[in-house]
């Protein structure tokens, strides 16, 4: 299980200066929304985009991390 | 035997193919119930992977996709990504250009 602050830390750390909202879907630890603001973003397919956040939570995506929601835009 | 060769061949011979959690009439999660559910209103015919089928379909399609979550949606033998980014492009019109171009083609 992680907590909303660890996930938001580890997103963080990738998009300096970038902003980060992450929320719990479900309750439980395990379901989380992200939607993240970065000029990173900017020319990136969204595929790239979304694989950046998953870079960015690295391991814990498909063990303490059972499911993302992501959203990316640019500022 | 499902391995990345297969999973290539899956996604090349069918114009749309999901990679999900469950079937078509039942999938087992809501990230994938909700890309078949958008797929579907496409109107075009399209295949459901289940990957609990076979325990190697899951670590076959990571290996040839380098995308770590399911549901992946395969357009004309692209990967366009998950339910957020398939939604996303829906409701900018590219999934409709994306689907016609595949079913053109």
């Amino acid at each position: 299980m992680l907590t909303v602050e660890a996930v938001q830390s580890m997103i963080q750390k990738a998009f300096p200066g970038g902003r980060v909202a992450v929320s719990d879907m479900t309750g439980t630890s395990d379901h989380f929304e992200v939607e993240v603001v970065s000029e990173l973003f900017e020319g990136k397919s969204r595929l790239d985009q979304h694989k950046m956040i998953h870079a960015a939570v690295g391991d814990h995506l498909g063990a303490a991390i059972h499911a993302l929601k992501i959203k990316t835009r640019t500022p | 035997m499902w391995n990345a060769q297969k999973i290539q061949e899956v996604v090349e011979s069918n114009k749309i193919v999901i990679f999900a959690k469950g079937s078509k009439m039942m999938p087992m999660c809501g990230f994938s119930q909700h890309a078949i559910a958008l797929v579907g209103r496409l109107g075009k015919p399209f295949e459901v992977v289940n990957i609990f089928d076979d325990p190697n379909i899951r670590p076959s399609l990571i290996e040839y996709s380098k995308w770590p979550t399911t549901p992946q949606v395969f357009v004309g033998g692209e990967l366009l990504g998950g339910s957020d980014i398939v939604e996303e492009l829906m409701n900018d019109g590219e999934l409709q250009k994306k689907v016609e171009a595949a079913f053109a083609g």
